[in-house]
C-alpha cells in the first residue's frame, strides 16, 4: 500500500472521495500477513492437516528427538574424544613422517580451490551448502585447535577454505549460458583437476617426501579413490565401445570383462590384488590395489556408458557419416561427448560408492586406511573401551566427502542447460 | 528383372528444363543393386542413372525400398549385390573410395539429426574443419554465409533444441552444403514437418535445384514434383517400376501400380 501512486488532483466539481481502497492479488495479501500467521498456516496445513498426520508428525518428532538426544548426550557428555585427539595423525595420515606435515597441508590447500572452483562453475552456494561449510569447518577447526596439532594446521585450513572461496568467486565470474568463454573455463578447470591428483602425489613424495608405503589413514582414502575413479573412467570407454562394437571377438572379450568383473564383490577383488596379482606385476600393494579398484570400477562404468551410447538415435552415427566424418571422428565428437554427457548421474553414483569401499580395504590388504588405523586406534589398552567414538568419527569423515560429491553432482546435472543435453 | 514388371522409360527427361540436360555426363549409375534385411527383399535389381545438374524425385508408398536406395548411395546402407558409381568413383568395401563419395554426397534427413550438443554454427563447420581441413575462421565465414543462404543467419550461436523443426532443417540442408558437395539426397525432407513449416523448406530446395545442384529427392510433395523434378521415378516392392517426365507422370502413367499409387495421393 506504501506504493500507491500519487492521486491527481480531483476535478474542481468532483465531491470528495473516500480514499481507494487497493485491492492486493492474493499471493501480495499473503505476503504482507505477519509472519506468526503464515507460520501457524504453514504449521497446521503441513503438520496438523488431519488426525492421522498429526499422529505421524508427533511419532517422527519423538523418534529424531530421541536419535538427536541421544547422540548430543554421546557426544558432549558420555563418549571419551581423547583418543581422538592422540590418534590424530595415524587416523589422518598413518604412516606418514610427521615432519612433512606442510606437504598434506599443501596438497589441501592446491585441492580446495579446484573444488571451490566446481562449486562456482556448475552450481552456487545456497543457505544449505554453507551451512555445511561452516559446519563441517567448525569440525576441522576444532580437530586442529585441539591438542597437539599446533597452530600451523589451523593456519593452513584456514588458507585453504580461503582458496576453496577465492576459486568459487574466481568462476562465478564465468557466464552461466553455453558458449565460446564458458566453454573455455569448463576444459581449464578439468584439465587442472585432471593435473590435481598427480601434483598431489608430487607434493607428497618428490624431495624426500613419504614413501608409498607410508600413506594411511584418511589421506589414504582421499588418494584411492580419485585414482580408482579416474583409472576406472578411463578404461570404461573403450571397454563400452568395444562392446558395442560389431566384430565379435572384441565386444564378446569385453562382455566376458565386464560379466566376470561385475559378478563377484570388491571384497573378492581385493584378495586378487593381495595374493594373485603379486605374481604378475611385481609393484608395491598399493599400486596394485589402484589398479584393481579401476579395474572393478570400469566394469560397472562401462555398462552406464553403453546405456548412453544406446540412449542416442541411430541418426546421429549417420549424419556423422554422411558429413563425411571417419568412423573415429564420429565416435570422437559426435557419439563419445553425447553419450558420457548421458552418463554422468549413475558415474557419480558409482564414483560414490567407491569412496565407501575404500573402507573395505583394510578389511582384508596390510594397507592401513582410515577404517583400518581406527581399529589400530581401539587396539590401544588405553582406548578398548573406545570404539564407538572412533568408528563415529570415522563415519563422519567418510559422510562429509560423501555429502560433498553428491551436491555437486546434483548441481552439476541442473546445471545442464539448453545445448548441453 | 521380371518381364512383368520392367521398368518403362518415358521420353527424354526435359519437361523443366527444355533439354538443359542435353549433353550432361552420368554423375550416378547404379546396375542391378539389390539389399536384403534378413529375408525381406528391400531391392530389388535397380538400375538407374542420372545426369549431373538433374533433379530426380523418387515416389512410392512406404516400404517400397525409395529410402533405402539412396541411403545406398552414400553407403548408410551396404548394397548387396550389383553396381553403385558416383562421379566415376566405384562404391565398394574401399574406404578412400568411400570417403570420396562421401565428400561429393551431401544428405539430408527426415529426423534432420543434427547435433544436439553442437551450435548451428559448429554443426555446420564440423564437416570443412574434420574432413576438409579448413581453417575454423574460414568455415566460420562459410558457415555464415550458407546461414544467409538458407534464410536464418541470427540462429548461428543457438542450438539446435532451440529451433523450429523448418529451422532446423534449413541447418541440416545448410550442413550438408557446406561441404559443397556435387550430389544432394534428401530423404524425406518435409515428412517430420508441421504443415506451415513445409513450404520453408521446399523453397529452400527450389533455390538449390535453381543454383544447378544434381538433386535426388524422396518426398510426397507432389507439388514440389511436379514443379520442380526433371524426372520422377517410381518404386514399389523395392523395384524401379516406372519413371519419365512429371508430365508423363501425371497426364498418362503408363504401369496399373503408378496408376493406383497416384490416384491414392492425388
Amino acid at each position: 500500500m506504501a506504493e500507491q501512486p500519487p492521486i491527481p488532483p480531483p476535478a474542481a466539481a468532483a465531491p470528495p472521495q473516500p480514499p481507494r481502497k487497493v485491492v492486493l492479488p492474493p499471493h501480495r495479501e499473503r505476503a504482507h500477513r505477519p509472519w506468526r500467521v503464515r507460520a501457524e498456516e504453514w504449521v497446521r496445513r503441513n503438520l496438523f492437516a488431519s488426525p492421522g498426520q498429526t499422529l505421524l508428525t508427533f511419532a517422527s518428532l519423538a523418534l529424531v528427538g530421541l536419535v538427536i538426544a541421544g547422540a548430543v548426550w554421546f557426544v558432549f557428555f558420555q563418549a571419551n574424544w581423547r583418543v581422538i585427539t592422540v590418534n590424530r595423525w595415524l587416523l589422518f595420515a598413518g604412516g606418514f613422517p610427521l615432519d612433512e606435515k606442510w606437504r598434506l597441508w599443501l596438497s589441501v590447500a592446491l585441492v580446495f580451490p579446484l573444488i571451490g572452483a566446481a562449486y562456482g562453475m556448475w552450481a552456487s552456494l545456497g543457505r544449505r551448502d554453507l551451512l555445511f561449510i561452516a559446519l563441517a569447518g567448525a569440525f576441522v577447526f576444532f580437530l586442529t585447535a585441539h591438542g597437539d596439532a599446533g597452530p600451523s594446521s589451523s593456519v593452513w585450513f584456514a588458507a585453504s577454505l580461503a582458496l576453496f572461496f577465492l576459486g568459487y568467486r574466481v568462476c562465478r565470474f564465468v557466464p552461466r549460458e553455453t558458449g565460446r568463454p564458458r566453454t573455455l573455463a569448463v576444459r581449464t578447470l578439468a584439465a587442472l583437476l585432471a593435473l590435481a591428483l598427480p601434483l598431489v602425489l608430487i607434493v607428497l613424495m618428490v624431495g624426500g617426501g613419504a614413501q608409498a608405503s607410508q600413506f594411511g589413514g584418511f589421506m589414504l582414502n582421499l588418494i584411492l579413490a580419485p585414482v580408482g575413479i579416474v583409472g576406472g573412467l578411463l578404461l570404461a570407454v573403450p571397454l563400452a565401445l568395444g562392446r558395442a562394437s560389431s566384430l565379435r571377438a572384441i565386444s564378446w572379450t569385453c562382455t566376458a570383462y565386464i560379466e566376470v568383473i561385475r559378478g563377484a564383490p570388491l571384497i573378492g577383488w581385493l584378495f586378487v590384488a593381495l595374493f594373485i596379482l603379486e605374481d604378475v606385476i611385481s609393484s608395491p600393494l598399493i599400486v596394485r590395489t589402484m589398479i584393481v579398484l579401476a579395474v572393478f570400477t570400469a566394469a560397472y562404468v562401462a555398462e552406464y556408458i553403453r546405456g548412453g551410447l544406446q540412449s542416442l538415435p541411430r541418426g546421429q552415427g549417420e549424419a556423422g557419416h554422411a558429413v563425411g566424418l571417419s568412423h573415429l571422428q564420429t565416435l570422437q565428437v559426435i557419439v563419445l561427448p553425447q553419450a558420457l554427457r548421458v552418463s554422468i548421474p549413475p558415474i557419480v553414483g558409482q564414483a560414490i560408492g567407491l569412496w565407501k569401499d575404500t573402507a573395505l580395504i583394510s578389511i582384508i590388504l596390510p594397507l592401513r586406511e582410515l577404517v583400518g588405523n581406527s581399529r589400530a586406534a581401539i587396539a590401544q589398552a588405553e582406548f578398548i573401551p573406545d570404539r564407538i567414538e572412533v568408528y563415529a568419527f570415522a563415519a563422519v569423515l567418510f559422510w562429509i566427502v560423501a555429502f560433498m560429491m553428491s551436491r555437486i553432482s546434483q548441481r552439476m546435472e541442473r546445471a545442464q542447460g539448453v545445448g548441453e543435453r | 528383372m521380371t518381364t512383368e514388371t520392367e521398368a518403362t522409360t518415358a521420353e527424354q527427361p526435359s519437361a523443366n528444363g527444355a533439354d538443359r540436360l542435353a549433353g550432361q555426363p552420368d554423375i550416378i549409375m547404379t546396375e542391378g543393386v539389390d539389399k536384403w534385411f534378413g529375408d525381406f527383399q528391400a531391392l530389388d535389381d535397380v538400375t538407374l542413372s542420372v545426369k549431373e545438374h538433374e533433379i530426380v524425385v523418387i515416389l512410392g508408398p512406404s516400404g517400397s525400398g525409395k529410402s533405402t536406395f539412396i541411403r545406398c548411395l552414400n553407403r548408410l546402407e551396404e548394397h548387396d549385390a550389383g553396381r553403385i558409381v558416383i562421379d566415376g568413383i566405384e562404391l565398394n568395401e574401399d574406404v578412400r573410395n568411400l570417403r570420396a563419395i562421401r565428400e561429393e554426397v551431401g544428405m539430408v534427413f527426415q529426423q534432420f539429426n543434427l547435433f544436439p550438443h553442437l551450435s548451428v554454427l559448429n554443426n555446420i563447420t564440423l564437416g570443412p574443419q574434420k574432413v576438409r581441413r579448413m581453417p575454423k575462421l574460414d568455415a566460420e565465414q562459410l558457415a555464415m554465409e550458407l546461414l544467409e543462404r538458407v534464410g536464418i543467419p541470427e540462429q548461428a550461436d543457438k542450438y539446435p533444441t532451440q529451433l523450429s523443426g523448418g529451422q532446423q532443417q534449413r541447418v541440416a540442408i545448410a550442413r550438408a552444403l557446406a561441404m559443397r558437395p556435387k550430389i544432394m539426397l534428401f530423404d524425406e525432407p518435409t515428412s517430420a514437418l508441421d504443415p506451415e513449416m513445409i513450404k520453408e523448406v521446399l523453397d529452400v530446395m527450389r533455390e538449390l535445384a535453381e543454383s544447378g545442384m544434381t538433386m535426388l529427392v524422396v518426398t510426397h510433395e507432389m507439388g514440389f514434383a511436379r514443379e520442380v523434378a526433371d524426372r520422377l521415378v517410381f518404386f514399389d516392392e523395392g523395384q524401379l517400376i516406372e519413371q519419365g517426365t512429371p508430365q508423363h507422370f501425371f497426364e498418362s502413367p503408363r504401369e496399373e501400380r503408378t496408376k493406383l499409387f497416384l490416384s491414392q495421393i492425388l
